[in-house]
C-alpha cells in the first residue's frame, strides 16, 4: 500500500541531491512572495483538463466552483472572501489568461465532512454549471476519525457525481502544520484521497505537502505565530496557495 | 501444525513473544507521523498491519494462559484473573490518556491560530474538559493513536464468555463470532457512542473475530487438539496468497514513487483493503494467510529464536503491555522532536533507533525486576512449571 512517507523521502532526497536546495532550520524573517515557490513534482499530477484547456484557448467564459471548509471560506485572513485562496486563484488565473472571463465562486463552509459536502453539491455546485470544481476536503473527516472506508466512499461518489455533471475535478487535501499532525492522524485520509483520485482520474492539489515543503524550507513559520501576525500569515499563505493552484490548473489544462 | 501436547504445556512458544515484540516495534514506528521507516514495516507488503498481529497474538495468549487456569483452578479463578488483567489495561489506558492530554493542551496553546483552529476544532477538547475526561474514562473518547488499548480492554472483558464456550466446544466461539462479524459486514453494526461523530477506530464487533480466531488456535495448547482442518492444500494456498499480496503491495509502492509503473489490481482491490475499522475481509484473509505461512516456515524451536539479536525483541513481546505503553509515549515524544527540531532522515533514524533502544532497555529492566523479586525468567523452559500455572506476560501480577 502506498504511503505518505514515500513522499517525504522524495522531498528530502530531492533536497539533498547535488544542486538541490538544502533544508534550513532557521525560519526566514519575512517571506517574500517569491518564497512560496514549490517544486514541480508537488504541483504536477497526471489527470488533465482538456475541456478547460479548450475554453482557455477559445477565450470562452470559465466558471470554477470551490467547495470546501473553513480554510476555503478563508475568514482567518480577515476581509471575508477577498483574502481567501479562491479569490487569489481567480486573480492569478485572470492575470495569466487575459481576455478570458474567469469567475471563481467560493462555497466554503466550516466543519463539514466529505459526505456533508457531497450532500450540498446540488445546492452549491451544480446550479453554476462549473467547468471546474475544486473540492477541498478531508480535514474534518480526519479530526472526527470518520471511518476511512466511508471517507473513501464519499470521495468516490462525489467525484463521479461531478463527472456526471461534466465538470472537471480537482481535489485539495488538508493544511499542514507540524503541531496538529501529532494529534490528528491525517495520513490514512491523505493516502485514501490520493488512491481514490488515482482511480477516478481526479487531479489532486497536494496542499499538505506544499505547505509542508514551505515549512521545512523555512518560507513560513507555521508554529510560532504571534497573535498580531496570524491574519497576515493566513493571508500570505492563501495568496501563495492561489498562485500554486493556478500553476496546477494551467499544468492540467496544458 | 499441531504444536500441542506434553511439551507445549511446559515450554513457552518463543514465536509468540518474538512476533508480538516485532509488532510492538512496528506499532511504535507506524505511530510516528511522516516517518520514513514506517514504509518498511509489516504493512509495506500486506493489506493488514501490526494491529492484526497484536490482536491475534493477544487472543492466542489469552486462551493459552487463562485456558490453563480454567483447567487447573476452575472458572472462578480464571475469570478473576482475566478481570485483574482488564483492570491493568484500563489503568494503562488512563495513564496514556493523561499523557495525551498534556500533549494536546500544549499543542492547542501553540496552534491557537484561526487558520487551523476554525477548521479542526482541536480546541473543543479543552473547552469541555469535564466531558472529555468522563468520556475517556468510559472509553468513548479515543484520541488518535490511543485506540488499540480500548479495543483490547473490551475484547478481554468479554473473554470469560469465550473461554467457557471454548471449554464446551473448541469451535463454538468461533462460529458465533464469525456470525457476528458477518452481520457487522452486512449490516454495518457498530457500538453506539456519545454525541459528536467520534466512533471507535477499531470496531470491536468486527475485531472480536480475529481475537477469537487467535483464542481458538491458542486453546489447542490447553486441550491438546488442533481445532481447524489440516488439509494439505492450506499451507500452499496461504503461501500463494501471502506472496501475491506482497507483490501487489510492492507494485503499488513502486507506482507511488514512479507513476508509469502500473498499480496492479488497484482498481479492483484497493477499496476493499482500506476499511481497517471493520477489519475488511481482504485484510483478514491476508493476515490469516501470513499467519499460516509463518507457522509453516518458523518452527517453535527455530534457531533464530535463540540468537542473541532476537532476545531483545522476545523480551519486548513478553512484557507487551508495558512496552506498548512505553512505545506510545515514545512515539509522541519522537514526533514532537521531529516536528520541533528537525525532521530530516538522519534525525528520523536517530528517533527510531533511540525509541526502540529505550523499549528494549525498559523490557530488560522489567525482566530484571521479575528475576530480582524471585520469579524465574518467563522465557526459559521451567522444570517446575506445574507450580506456576499462569506465569507469562499475561499473568496477573
Amino acid at each position: 500500500m502506498t504511503r505518505y512517507p514515500a513522499l517525504i523521502a522524495l522531498i528530502v532526497l530531492a533536497a539533498l541531491a547535488p544542486g538541490g536546495r538544502v533544508f534550513s532550520q532557521e525560519a526566514a524573517p519575512q517571506p517574500a512572495p517569491a518564497a512560496c515557490a514549490a517544486p514541480h513534482d508537488l504541483i504536477a499530477d497526471s489527470p488533465r483538463f482538456p475541456a478547460l484547456a479548450r475554453r482557455f484557448h477559445a477565450k470562452q467564459p470559465v466558471t470554477i466552483v470551490v467547495i470546501g471548509g473553513a480554510s476555503t471560506a478563508g475568514t482567518a485572513a480577515g476581509e471575508g472572501e477577498a483574502n481567501a485562496y479562491p479569490h487569489r486563484l481567480e486573480e492569478a488565473l485572470r492575470r495569466r489568461h487575459p481576455g478570458v472571463p474567469i469567475s471563481v465562486i467560493n462555497k466554503g463552509i466550516p466543519r463539514q465532512s466529505a459526505e456533508d459536502m457531497v450532500a450540498r453539491f446540488a445546492r452549491d455546485v451544480f446550479p453554476y454549471d462549473p467547468n471546474l470544481v475544486i473540492w477541498e476536503t478531508g480535514t474534518v473527516d480526519a479530526v472526527r476519525s470518520i471511518e476511512v472506508g466511508d471517507f473513501a466512499a464519499a470521495i468516490q461518489s462525489g467525484a463521479s457525481l461531478l463527472h456526471q455533471h461534466k465538470a472537471e475535478v480537482m481535489l485539495v487535501d488538508m493544511q499542514y502544520n507540524p503541531q496538529t499532525s501529532s494529534i490528528i492522524d491525517f495520513e490514512p485520509y491523505i493516502d485514501t484521497m490520493r488512491q481514490i483520485a488515482g482511480l477516478e482520474e481526479v487531479y489532486v492539489f497536494r496542499r499538505y505537502d506544499i505547505m509542508h515543503y514551505w515549512s521545512d524550507q523555512g518560507s513560513f513559520d507555521l508554529v510560532n505565530v504571534p497573535k498580531g501576525k496570524q491574519a497576515g500569515l493566513a493571508e500570505e499563505i492563501y495568496r501563495c496557495l492561489g498562485e500554486r493552484m493556478a500553476d496546477a490548473i494551467d499544468y492540467a489544462a496544458r | 501444525m499441531n504444536a500441542a501436547g506434553g511439551t507445549a504445556w511446559g515450554v513457552r512458544d518463543l514465536r509468540l513473544d518474538f512476533f508480538r515484540g516485532l509488532s510492538l516495534f512496528f506499532i511504535f514506528i507506524d505511530h510516528i507521523p511522516e516517518n520514513l521507516l514506517s514504509y518498511f514495516t509489516f504493512r509495506a507488503f500486506a493489506f493488514s498491519d501490526a494491529a492484526e498481529v497484536f490482536i491475534f497474538i493477544s487472543g492466542f495468549t489469552a486462551a493459552l494462559v487463562y485456558g490453563k487456569s480454567l483447567a487447573q483452578r476452575g472458572a472462578l479463578v480464571a475469570i478473576a484473573q482475566v478481570f485483574r488483567r482488564v483492570w491493568q489495561l484500563y489503568v494503562a489506558h488512563i495513564f496514556l490518556f493523561v499523557i495525551f492530554t498534556a500533549e494536546v493542551s500544549y499543542t492547542i496553546l501553540v496552534v491557537r491560530n484561526p487558520m487551523y483552529s476554525e477548521e479542526m476544532g482541536v480546541g473543543d477538547f479543552l473547552e469541555t474538559p469535564h466531558l472529555a475526561i468522563i468520556r475517556a474514562l468510559l472509553l468513548v473518547f479515543q484520541p488518535t493513536f490511543l485506540d488499540i488499548l480500548p479495543l483490547y480492554i473490551v475484547l478481554l472483558a468479554v473473554f470469560p464468555i469465550v473461554l467457557l464456550l471454548l471449554r464446551r466446544h473448541p469451535l463454538l466461539p468461533i462460529a458465533l463470532s464469525g456470525l457476528l462479524y458477518g452481520a457487522v459486514l452486512l449490516r454495518g453494526w457498530a457500538p453506539e457512542t456519545l454525541p459528536e461523530h467520534q466512533s471507535w477506530f477499531f470496531n470491536p464487533l468486527a475485531w472480536q473475530f480475529l481475537f477469537v480466531i487467535g483464542a481458538t488456535a491458542g486453546y489447542s495448547r490447553v486441550n491438546g487438539r488442533w481445532p481447524f482442518p489440516t488439509w494439505r492444500w492450506i499451507t500452499p494456498l496461504a503461501i500463494g496468497i501471502t506472496a501475491l499480496v506482497a507483490a501487489i503491495n510492492i507494485a503499488w509502492t513502486i507506482h507511488w514513487f514512479y507513476d508509469p509503473f502500473p498499480p496492479f489490481l488497484a482498481k479492483q482491490l484497493y477499496n476493499h483493503t482500506i476499511d481497517k475499522t471493520n477489519l475488511a475481509p481482504l485484510r483478514l484473509i491476508d493476515f490469516l494467510a501470513i499467519a499460516v505461512t509463518t507457522i509453516a516456515f518458523v518452527k517453535p524451536h527455530s534457531a533464530f529464536l535463540h540468537k542473541s539479536w532476537a532476545w531483545p525483541v522476545i523480551l519486548c513481546g513478553q512484557h507487551s503491555l508495558y512496552i506498548f505503553c512505553v512505545s506510545i509515549v515514545l512515539s509522541v515524544l519522537g514526533h514532537f522532536l521531529l516536528a520541533e527540531l528537525y525532521g530530516g532522515i538522519p534525525m528520523q533514524f536517530a528517533v527510531n533507533l533511540v525509541g526502540m533502544g529505550l523499549m528494549v532497555v525498559i523490557a530488560f529492566l522489567l525482566e530484571w525486576y521479575k528475576t530480582a523479586s524471585g520469579r524465574p525468567p518467563a522465557s526459559r523452559p521451567r522444570p517446575r512449571q506445574a507450580a506456576l500455572p499462569a506465569a507469562s506476560s499475561e499473568s496477573p501480577r
